[in-house]
Parts: C-alpha cells; sequence; structure tokens
C-alpha cells in the first residue's frame, strides 16, 4: 500500500490504484483483506464490463455484416486496381506518326515570349527611324520663329466671317436712320388730339 | 512420438507468417496470390478496426473509408513490416494514423459548415434510430439504444486521447505497453489517460437523465 493511502484515505486504496488494479489484473493484497475497497473494485470491474458490452454492441451495430463483406469486396477490388492498373490502348500507328513531328517542333513558350519582345522592340525603332528620316531638317531656332502654315480654308472662313459682320453693322447704321425719320406714336396721337 | 501435430499457432504468430508470405509474394510478382493471402488478413481484423476506427472518428462513413484506406495501406508498404512487431500492433498504428488525419480534415471542414442538428440530450441525431428493424422486442432495443446512446454521448466528451487509449486498452484489451506502441504515447502517460478517461466516463454516466426527457425520446422512438 502507498504511504499516500495509508495517510489521506484512512488505509483505503486510491481510485487509481483500483483502475491500476482492475485493468491490469494485478490484485493488490489489500483488496482481500478490505471490503470496501474490494467491494469498489468489484463495482468498477462491473462497470467497465458493461461499457465494453455497449461499446462493442454499437460498433457492430454500425457495420452490419453484410456491410462488412461489402467492405472487405471493396478493399480487395482496390488493391486489384493497385495491382493491375487498367491498360492503356495505343492509338492507330497513323496518328502516331503525325503526333511525332508536332512534338518535335515543338517550341519552348520562354522562346516564344522572347520573340514576341524583340519583334516588339524592332518594331518600335524602326518606327521612330523611319519617320526621322522622312521629316526634313529643321533647327530649332527656325522652328520657333516660324508661323504656323495657314491653310487655304481657314483663311476662306475668316473672310466670310468678316464679311457677315460688316453686312450686320451696315444693315443696323441704315435702319437707325429710317427709325429717325419715322414719326412715333405719341407724335401723331397727340396732333391728332389737338 | 514422432509425427506429432504442430503446437497451435497463436494468432499473432499466424499473422506474421501471413504478412511474411504477402511480402514474399508481392517481391515475386505474385500479386494475385499475394493478395489472396492479404485477403484473410483483412478477413480477420476488419471487425476490430472498425471499432476502433468508429468510436475514434464517432462517424460510421469515415470509419468504414479510414480502414479501407488503412487496409490498403498495410497492402501498399508490407514491404516495411517487420517480423518482431506483432502485424495487429503495426496495422493498428496505420489505422490510428489515418484516423487522426480523418479527424483533422473533418475539424478543418466544420469551420466552414454549419453543425450537424442534437437533439435534446446532445447527441447527433441518427435517423436510423426511428426507423423500425427486426431483432429483440421494440422495448429493448430502444434501452439498448438509449444506453448505446448514451455511452457515445459521454464518449464524445473524452479528449481525443483519452478516448484512443480507452478504447484500445478496455474495448481491444490491450496492454498498456500494447497502446503505448500503437500510440506512440509513454507506458506512463497511457496509464494517465486511461485512468482519467475512466473517471471522467463514470462521472459522466452517473448522473442522473432527466426522466421526463428519457420518457418523452423512449416515446419519441417507439413512435
Amino acid at each position: 500500500m502507498r504511504f499516500a493511502d495509508l495517510i489521506l484515505r484512512q488505509g483505503h486504496l486510491s481510485e487509481r490504484t483500483i483502475v491500476d488494479a482492475v485493468m491490469s489484473g494485478n490484485r493488490p493484497a489489500h483488496l482481500d483483506r478490505c471490503d470496501i475497497c474490494a467491494s469498489r473494485a468489484v463495482d468498477l470491474s462491473r462497470w467497465l464490463d458493461d461499457t465494453r458490452e455497449i461499446g462493442l454492441e454499437s460498433a457492430d451495430a454500425a457495420f452490419p455484416p453484410e456491410q462488412l463483406a461489402a467492405q472487405r469486396a471493396q478493399i480487395l477490388r482496390k488493391l486489384e486496381q493497385l495491382d493491375e492498373p487498367s491498360r492503356v490502348i495505343s492509338f492507330p500507328r497513323h496518328t502516331a506518326r503525325v503526333d511525332e513531328p508536332a512534338s518535335g517542333r515543338r517550341v519552348a513558350a520562354s522562346w516564344v515570349a522572347i520573340a514576341a519582345a524583340a519583334g516588339l522592340i524592332v518594331g518600335v525603332v524602326g518606327g521612330q527611324v523611319s519617320a526621322r528620316l522622312a521629316a526634313p531638317p529643321a533647327s530649332a531656332a527656325d522652328a520657333n520663329l516660324a508661323e504656323p502654315p495657314v491653310s487655304e480654308p481657314a483663311v476662306a472662313n475668316n473672310r466670310a466671317s468678316l464679311k457677315h459682320d460688316y453686312d450686320d453693322a451696315l444693315t443696323l447704321r441704315s435702319l437707325e436712320a429710317l427709325d429717325e425719320i419715322t414719326p412715333r406714336l405719341v407724335q401723331t396721337s397727340a396732333r391728332g388730339g389737338r | 512420438m514422432t509425427g506429432a501435430s504442430q503446437p497451435p499457432v497463436s494468432a499473432k504468430e499466424a499473422d506474421a507468417r501471413v504478412a511474411v508470405e504477402v511480402k514474399a509474394l508481392q517481391a515475386a510478382g505474385k500479386l494475385a496470390a499475394a493478395r489472396e493471402r492479404f485477403a484473410e488478413l483483412v478477413g480477420r481484423h476488419q471487425r476490430r478496426a472498425l471499432r476502433i476506427a468508429f468510436h475514434y472518428v464517432r462517424d460510421a462513413a469515415d470509419a468504414d473509408e479510414a480502414v479501407q484506406d488503412a487496409f490498403i495501406k498495410a497492402y501498399l508498404h508490407i514491404g516495411t513490416f517487420r517480423e518482431e512487431l506483432p502485424f495487429e500492433v503495426w496495422f493498428t498504428r496505420i489505422l490510428i494514423n489515418g484516423c487522426l488525419d480523418r479527424i483533422k480534415a473533418r475539424k478543418r471542414r466544420e469551420r466552414w459548415i454549419a453543425p450537424t442538428p442534437l437533439d435534446p440530450s446532445g447527441n447527433e441525431r441518427n435517423p436510423a434510430d426511428y426507423l423500425p428493424s427486426r431483432g429483440p422486442s421494440p422495448e429493448d432495443q430502444v434501452l439498448a439504444s438509449e444506453r448505446r446512446r448514451q455511452l457515445n454521448g459521454a464518449l464524445s466528451k473524452l479528449p481525443e486521447r483519452q478516448r484512443l487509449v480507452f478504447m484500445l486498452s478496455h474495448f481491444e484489451g490491450r496492454s498498456s505497453r500494447e497502446v503505448s506502441t500503437m500510440t506512440g504515447l509513454n507506458e506512463s502517460t497511457v496509464r494517465v489517460h486511461l485512468f482519467r478517461a475512466i473517471r471522467r466516463l463514470r462521472s459522466l454516466l452517473a448522473k442522473p437523465a432527466d426522466p421526463a426527457q428519457a420518457g418523452r425520446r423512449i416515446h419519441r422512438a417507439v413512435r
């Protein structure tokens, strides 16, 4: 008996010692002398038996024999598939020959990207160079002094608008003179009243 | 006495012999024969494996898959099997690792999925419990079902390791040393887990159930 059992439990076995005894089957001598501890051990043992029975029952109820047989068949089928994987049926020769050159000529994606980038650079540089070669050489000073070239349709437009303004002005002035010589309604009514 | 019958071979020795034969047949390329021999091992350990997996993962479908996977892994890796270790222990270790992976995967999944509906006692509803079936009288069936439900409910409240150790030690009758080899835990840790599991289970199952609730449940089940 352990010292702790002697002091703390008035000589009785601890729960843990009883569990160890029941589970391992090593029966301590104390159980032969002490009815209380023997009864506790028996209670625990019965409880464990019941629990085991119920536990196994519940697992077995979840897996009836038919399901076990089905599972076993499924395991063996899977093993067979692993051992003898499905055969790959080869394609006819003609198709294989057609595929061969294509696979031989396959170009890596990185090379395609490099070629595309190089093409872009060559295009941009070539465009710039051709634009410079086509334009006449002109100094920066000339470019500043020179007036912007005026095109013929623009001049025609300007003239037309000026003519229109002049006509408007003329029309107004002639109307003012006409307005001055025209008798007013007030004056006319005054004369009539006299 | 010459020609006397050979001493009876224990189950462990028989398993080891079959496993070694399977290994040799695989190496020789006689795969059909290897599978046939391996089928013996499947038949011998299937029930036990299902019990362990069922109590560990707490789900019949998961347990079924875990057991299938474990047998397939065992067959594929039988080359690594050492004769000094019982086949049962080696296989159980494979099974437990598989179950543990499944539990982890399920926990990850459950973060994103709504929880399973529970009945008033906190157990998962199993529609099969409410269906009539053949067997003992309805009353016995209801009582047995109720006891199972209570035990399963209590077991599900145990931490995973405690549940595993309790199941292997008690349901499977393994010694602390064997459980230690199967689980990779120390022997002393195994004993501590076992004691705690028993203490907790006893306290959980000792709680008096609400008679009104139990009555309602039985009534519903009988209906």
